[in-house]
């Protein structure tokens, strides 16, 4: 028998982590889809922004509170529990700034990862950029200022102060939304655009584009600086929302579970990648909400969502390269002054035309 | 002839010990057509790769228009109005033939990243640009392949488009590597006249790398012949025909 | 303390042989197909697993038997995987990054059935599957002036020495390594001089995934075996793989010893001087990672763009 079912409170549940997720998705796209880097380390920038915020509020939190002990410790997390929420202008004031140091942040790391990895090949990029988000994953379990492998809870919740937390929630999918929608705008307009067309002439020949005078390194550096950045901000509105963090959310699994979304929307399609987040996410919150309900099984049920993900990727590969929403040609006002000489030529006979 | 645009003095590069090109001297007039043939292996491709800043040179020295060229990055000699094609054409597939072309202007405004979503910002730009594309893609009879697919294109118009996205441009040099292979002979014909049309109407510089002589030597100015890295001969293409160490590169390889 | 120190220095020797065995295949199978598999991981768990069940179900505790099925299992799995997914794709024309992420997806697929069947079998067992300590003594433990040397070792350093002689024997001497070798260098013209592409991209896969799997047993029997091993083997591997620039076996048995040897004895190092906790090892595999990566950029193996970012006449 399943419990009454919160059809609303799913919604709000699965519209946050579409959003968290989406924005994963939608910056990926624009690194493999569009620009055609293979950034396999993607969940170290998800997990830079998460631990930003984390670190960010509960030491300042701490801070301005005067409380001595440090916030992984239990005195920390009960002076947490006690100050979050006390002033709604520091609770807001932490979430902007975490917001704007995680895109600037996350996104430097990106710049700077790539120099090393700007002119070696798609293999070596993704080597270098998987470990490198193991890396982080090691350091965080082992570093104790940020909680070793406890991480660090007690993160204040942007809208603490409202005592509703029905409420609280359906504001912070708003909020949530709210930047996905930023993040789908910017990337459709950069891909319709002249620079949309200097990233596709990457992906499919970047030598090719280099010998057309494009600055090559430049353009995937500036990718990467913003996909991190977007990966980033993903990460700050996750820590928020859980309001803990800790080295296991940023396991490498997370990365191909972006890939996958990527994947099963459509590569170079920005909206294929929100419609593919859409779906990976509503069956993982279905999972949750199930999961409790099922007792013991033989087999976790997790292991099996992931087997079926892993092999649902395989075949999409192999039998629908282009994904539900497949890549679009880029829409530029150059068509509208192709069509108008169309036009004119239509209109004053067969002129234009030479040979 | 005119002053030479573009100079090579000495030229040599090694890789291990291959020497692909061995202390190579030469030079490219302004307004010329001018050939560059020498059997398979012989450092043809390897001398465009360094003029165009794909190596470093091991020695020696590249001028272009009074500057020194060699040892900058293939983006910055493009920019500098020297243009390559490649053995195998190397168009963008997944661009229309327009964006192909489209894509060349330096410095546009919706390149950058922060203009790029406000297209109020570039939109007149972009037309300008398209007007500029479509008319030249018409004056050389591409002009219903604006919108096709390069995978729809057959080998001779791809050759073609490649030279036209330099002319968007306005650079002054085109280095050409194997324009008519695998091309038909009539068409390969064609291709060199359209080359001598671009040469005679609007002023270009032509290097071309070719196998097939017998096309080439109807349409160049002057040939050089380069054999293990070094320059064998050079001449009228008459001259160069007739020479007996040319024939015996040719025949004893 | 110096019988210490020659006693790190057997720890870091032992790790290199496996690391060895880990990585080679890797590039190996790199060179020849352009494909990073990630199901190399799976690879050395499956391996690692092949022994242990073998013990708790057979009490199996020859560990050249473990070695032997390891390879067959981890040969199995990789000449599979080329059948029904890296073959098909790449003859749709797909590219490098469409085939490492196929093979991630099968990455998380085996290891999620790894986990799924250990959840079975652990039921039927009534024991631990999930972290077992293998210590097999096939071979003898022996003592060479004072120091002692585990079976392990010994395993270790004989089963590396087999696999680097048959790999020498086979892609030398033998038919199908020369034309695996022909593959690699170019694919165009193996394809154009009639070698029969895939049976002999089989052949490697084959030999490939078995080395890593063995990997895997020499790895269990001298440390611990759970379903994550290859997970947390990786970065190792993959950053060994690329000191051999993916291309070089040789160079890449190197790697496995600069890699070994950064590990343990410059962390024994920063720790004792600096104090720097040993769990920050990782960061020396990384860092090594960058170091070739930006000093020998593998400009030929990975594709390259032909920029310099510092400008330099000659
Ligand atoms: N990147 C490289 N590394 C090593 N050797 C190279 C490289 N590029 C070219 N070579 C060698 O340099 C020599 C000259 O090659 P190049 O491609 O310049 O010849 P080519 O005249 O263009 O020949 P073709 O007519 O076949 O195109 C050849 O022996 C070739 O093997
Ligand atoms: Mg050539």
């Amino acid at each position: 028998m399943l419990p009454s079912f919160d059809a609303f409170g799913f919604l709000v549940s699965w519209g946050t982590f579409l959003g968290i997720y989406a924005i994963l998705a939608v910056s990926l796209n624009l690194e493999v889809g569009l620009t055609g880097m293979a950034n396999f380390g993607k969940v170290a920038f998800y997990g830079i922004g998460a631990y930003l915020a984390a670190s960010l509020s509960v030491y300042a939190v701490l801070a301005v509170y005067h409380v001595a002990a440090a916030p992984y410790t239990t005195e920390g997390i009960i002076a947490l529990g006690k100050y979050g929420g006390a002033s709604p202008a520091l609770d807001l004031g932490i979430f902007a700034a975490s917001l704007v140091l995680g895109f600037i942040i996350a996104g430097c790391v990106g710049y700077l990862l790539t120099y090393p990895t700007l002119r070696v090949g798609p293999a070596f990029l993704g080597i270098t950029l998987l470990a490198f988000g193991e890396l982080l994953r090691i350091f965080l379990l082992n570093y104790q200022p940020l909680g070793a492998s406890k991480g660090l809870s007690g993160i204040p919740h942007p809208f603490l102060w409202i005592p509703d937390p029905v409420l609280r929630e359906r504001l912070y999918v708003l909020v949530v939304l709210g930047f996905l929608a930023v993040t789908l705008w910017f990337a459709e307009r950069i891909t319709n655009s002249p620079f949309g067309r200097v990233l596709k002439a990457v992906r499919d020949d970047e030598v090719a584009a280099l010998c057309m005078g494009k600055h090559v390194p430049r353009v995937k550096a500036t990718v990467l600086f913003i996909g991190s950045g977007m990966a980033g901000v993903a990460g700050v509105l996750l820590a928020f929302y859980m309001s803990s963090v800790n080295p296991n959310m940023f396991v490498p699994a997370v990365t191909f579970n972006i890939w996958a979304m990527v994947i099963l929307g459509g590569m170079g399609n920005n909206k294929g990648a929100v419609v593919g987040a859409a779906i990976i996410t509503f069956v993982d919150r279905i999972l949750t909400f199930i999961t409790p309900n099922l007792g013991i099984t033989i087999i976790t049920p997790d292991y099996v969502r992931w087997m079926i993900v892993g092999i649902l990727i395989v075949l999409v590969l192999m039998f629908m390269p282009g994904g539900l929403v497949p890549e679009k040609p880029i829409k530029t006002p150059a068509w509208e002054a192709v069509e108008s000489l169309e036009k004119e030529s239509k209109e004053g006979g067969s002129g234009g035309d030479e040979a | 002839m005119t002053k030479p645009i573009l100079e090579v003095k000495d030229l040599a590069k090694y890789f291990g010990g291959v020497k692909a090109l061995d202390g190579v001297t030469l030079e490219v007039p302004e307004r010329g057509v001018i050939g560059l043939i020498g059997p398979n292996g012989s450092g043809k491709t390897t001398l465009f790769n360094v003029v165009t800043g794909f190596y470093v040179p091991t020695r020696g020295e590249v001028w272009y228009a009074g500057e020194r060229i060699d040892g900058l990055n293939p983006n910055e000699v493009f920019l500098k109005g020297l243009v390559r094609t490649f053995q195998i054409p190397r168009l963008f597939p997944s661009l229309t033939v327009l964006e192909n072309v489209l894509l060349t202007p330096p410095r546009q405004v919706g390149e950058r990243v922060l203009t790029a979503p406000f297209r109020s910002k570039w939109e007149e730009q972009e037309k300008e640009l398209a007007r500029k594309a479509v008319a030249l893609l018409r004056k050389f009879g591409l002009g219903e392949y604006v919108r096709a697919r390069v995978s729809e294109l057959s080998a001779a118009h791809m050759k073609m488009i490649e030279t036209i996205r330099g002319l968007i441009t306005d650079a002054r040099v085109y280095l050409l590597d194997e324009p008519a292979a695998g091309v038909a002979y009539t068409t390969a014909r064609e291709l060199f006249t359209f080359i001598r049309r671009l040469r005679d109407e609007e002023g270009l510089t032509f290097f071309i790398i070719e196998h097939r002589l017998e096309v080439l030597m109807d349409f160049v100015d002057y040939v050089y012949v380069l054999h293990n890295g070094r320059l064998l001969s050079e001449g009228k293409p008459d001259e160069v025909m007739s020479d007996p160490k040319v024939i015996e590169a040719y025949i004893g390889r | 303390m110096v019988n210490m120190d020659a006693y790190q220095v057997l720890t870091a020797v032992h790790i290199a042989l496996i690391y060895a065995v880990l990585a080679v295949p890797l590039t190996l199978s790199y060179k020849t197909t352009k494909i990073i598999n990630f199901v190399h991981i799976n690879f050395i768990t499956y391996g690692a697993y092949a022994a242990v069940l073998l013990y708790t179900f057979l009490g199996i505790d020859n560990v050249f038997v473990a070695i032997a099925a390891a390879f067959v299992i981890g040969g199995a799995m990789s000449v599979i995987d080329n059948v029904t997914v890296f073959e098909p794709l790449s003859r749709r024309g797909a590219n490098v990054v469409i085939l490492m992420i196929a093979s991630m997806g099968l990455w998380i697929f085996y290891k999620y059935l790894m986990y799924s069947v250990l959840d079975v079998l652990s039921r039927v067992a009534k024991a631990n599957l999930v972290s077992v300590l293998l210590r097999f003594e096939t071979l003898p433990r022996v003592v060479v002036n004072g120091m002692p040397i585990t079976s392990a070792f010994l395993t270790a350093a004989i089963t590396a020495a087999v696999l680097a002689l048959m790999l020498y024997f086979i892609l030398e001497k033998t038919a199908v390594g020369k034309a695996i070798r022909a593959i690699a260098d170019n694919p165009t013209l193996a394809e154009i001089s009639g070698i029969p592409r895939g049976r002999v991209v089989n052949v490697m896969w084959f030999m490939a995934g078995g080395m890593a799997a063995v990997g895997g047993v020499l790895w269990a029997i001298f440390a611990i075996a759970t379903p994550e091993v290859g997970d947390t083997l990786i970065l190792q591997v993959f950053a060994i793989a690329v000191i051999g620039g993916l291309t070089s076996l040789s160079r890449t048995a190197l790697g496995a010893f600069i890699i070994a040897f950064a590990e343990n004895l410059g962390m024994a190092f920063l720790n004792q001087v600096f104090g720097v906790p040993t769990s920050f090892k990782p960061f020396i595999t990384f860092s090594t990672l960058l170091i070739v990566i930006i000093a020998f950029p593998p400009l030929g193996a990975g594709g390259g763009l032909p920029y310099r970012f510092l400008r330099k006449r000659r």
